[in-house]
């Protein structure tokens, strides 16, 4: 893997860990399975994109994308707490509506950023190569989402969402409302996802409505590789975990597809993730049923 | 000071299943009182308990909570008046949180959350010092998961977190049944202990008779939704469980108690 290569990869993997970094909000904070990401991904990209491309300040552009990433969490947690749909379903129902929404912000299927000063712009201007200049600009991005996070959760509103996700009943004997906690979650795990969004866009020079394909996937992979690499207790151990986790999993996804011996193509990458996560989520449980019979027996 | 009037609760109304919890329950209980309330499967005590604490929703009659009426509130609205422990030793607290964590989480009920640091030095200080008194050396284990307790831990942690906040009630609902002997008279003196230093007004659900008339001012019993004995003073002083039995069948017109439950010391 040449270096051009293996820093894209960082790059992609730090866009992507604030992906995981909203996902571990919703799945393992909350323990909400949320596939809104798959659209707020894309959406983010899009409010990004198109408002750089029609002369806005890019970070306006970013900031506007964020909350159009939150305002489609708040639509999903409206769906399930208030009217009491299956979750799963809540975010499918948001997931499906906001491809059109992309659509209709972008006007068509995709928008190209050319000439325009984007939020990465500055970086440029530092004497590095622009392969080096975009991780660091995500990076900080990422470092400073990460350190926010952590900082939330373990405030004691943060403390309060917690308890939502790992036991509502107690939560509600606490005086916790736990349905806005829900709403508050997944509306920041969204905002974290489509800012993930809007930075792809800068970063690539491209929004285009696809981008969402298996976002889910991808950030679950990440936090996923993530708490097996990096075992902690502590919750900016596990927000460390989960940025490291989607680095190594788009490392990982770059040395498959480069060897050519294994001789997989792009087009197999969703394949590989969704084989990667399935036997992240199979191994344990085997593991677990192995030690339980040597115990029995 | 909980003012209960005529409360019904119908569970599934207007399906095969639908059933009359609670049938008019009228109870006044004055601040500072501990009732025991006792009843055979079905009676509709921990109905009553979560009438209390928000849980259950009512079809008629109302609740009040030192003359307010909370008839309409949800669970978190009422939990600054109300503390609870629940006969789950997993259900009163946060397995994967750590038991400090747990009690910030207590410590803030009915009050506000902030976006500062839940847990400082001072805060640990104070918890350390309240696991302290259990006596079962929990100061030591602070940041240790909630889960890694054993359910009598947990029981008394849920007991020592009810008192971290100001509340006017506390509802105990067979907090002792999940747990063996030795560890359910642990827990039951903790919570004489607790109930008496905090003076609050107490109701505690039990399976058992002879735990009913030991501890607390006053017992009621319900059967079928409805009280069917409500006994204080100097006329439950003198009782034991065979009198209490009595008295029932005697108000239910020689009706014998099926339960077998019921009768276990």
């Amino acid at each position: 893997m040449s270096q051009i290569a293996l820093l894209g990869a960082v790059e992609l993997g730090l866009v992507y860990a604030l992906v995981a970094l909203g996902i571990y909000l919703s799945f393992r904070v909350l323990d909400f399975p949320d596939l809104t990401v798959d659209g707020s991904f894309p959406l983010g990209a899009a409010v990004a994109a198109t408002l750089i491309v029609s002369g806005h300040d890019p970070w306006l552009a970013t900031a506007l994308a964020v909350i159009a990433g939150a305002a489609s969490g708040v639509l999903t947690a409206v769906l399930a707490v208030r009217f009491g749909i299956l979750h799963l379903l809540a975010s499918i129902l948001t997931m499906i509506a906001l491809y059109s929404v992309t659509l209709r912000v972008m006007g068509r299927p995709n928008v190209a950023i050319l000439t325009q000063d984007t939020v990465l712009t500055p970086f440029y201007g530092i004497g590095v190569t622009d392969a080096v200049a975009r991780p660091l600009a995500v990076g900080i991005f990422v470092v400073a989402a990460a350190l926010l996070v952590a900082a939330f959760l373990e405030s004691g509103v943060g403390l309060a969402m917690r308890a939502t996700g790992a036991n509502p009943r107690m939560a509600r004997a606490q005086g916790v409302p736990t349905g806005l906690m829900v709403g508050a979650g997944i509306a920041i795990s969204n905002g974290l996802v489509a800012l993930g969004g809007a930075l792809f866009a800068q970063a690539n020079g491209f929004a285009d409505v696809t981008a969402g394909v298996g976002t889910i996937v991808v950030g679950l992979a990440a936090v996923i590789v993530g708490e097996t690499v990096v075992r902690t207790r502590s919750i900016l151990g596990a927000l460390i975990g989960c940025v490291v986790g989607s680095i190594l999993y788009r490392i990982a996804v770059q040395l498959a597809l480069s060897a050519d011996a294994v001789g997989l193509q792009a087009s197999d990458l969703n394949l590989v993730t969704a084989v990667l996560v399935a036997a992240a989520l199979v191994l344990p449980r085997i593991r677990r049923r192995r030690s339980a019979g040597r115990a029995a027996a | 000071m909980i003012t209960v009037r005529s409360v019904e609760v119908v569970f599934g109304p207007g399906t095969p299943l639908e059933k009359r919890a609670l049938r008019g329950v009228d109870l006044q209980i004055p601040a500072g009182e501990f009732v025991t309330v006792i009843g055979s499967n079905g009676a509709g005590k921990s109905t009553l308990l979560g009438v209390l604490a928000g849980d259950v929703p009512v079809a008629g009659g109302s609740v009040a909570i030192d003359e307010v009426d909370v008839t309409a509130w949800p669970t978190p609205r009422r939990a600054g008046l109300v503390a609870r422990v629940f006969q789950d030793p997993l259900a009163g607290s946060c397995a994967t949180l750590t038991i400090e964590e747990n009690m910030a989480l207590a410590a803030a009920r009915g009050g506000r959350r902030g976006f500062g640091r839940a847990l400082d030095r001072r805060r640990r200080e104070e918890f350390r010092a309240r696991l302290a008194e259990l006596g079962l050396g929990l100061e030591n284990r602070l940041g240790d998961r909630m889960g890694l307790l054993s359910g009598g831990q947990r029981q008394a942690v849920s007991l020592l977190m009810a008192t971290l906040a100001p509340s006017r009630i506390l509802l105990l609902d067979e907090h002792t049944a999940a747990l063996d002997p030795g560890t359910a008279g642990f827990v039951l003196d903790l919570t004489r202990r607790i109930v008496a230093e905090h003076g609050m007004t107490a109701l505690m659900v039990t399976h058992s008779m002879r735990q009913a008339l030991d501890l607390g001012t006053r017992t009621v019993m319900l059967h079928e939704g409805r009280v069917a004995l409500d006994v204080a003073g100097a006329e439950r002083a003198g009782m034991d469980v065979p009198d209490l039995l009595a008295l029932f069948a005697r108000s239910r017109g020689g009706e014998q108690i099926a339960d077998d439950e019921l009768l276990a010391g």
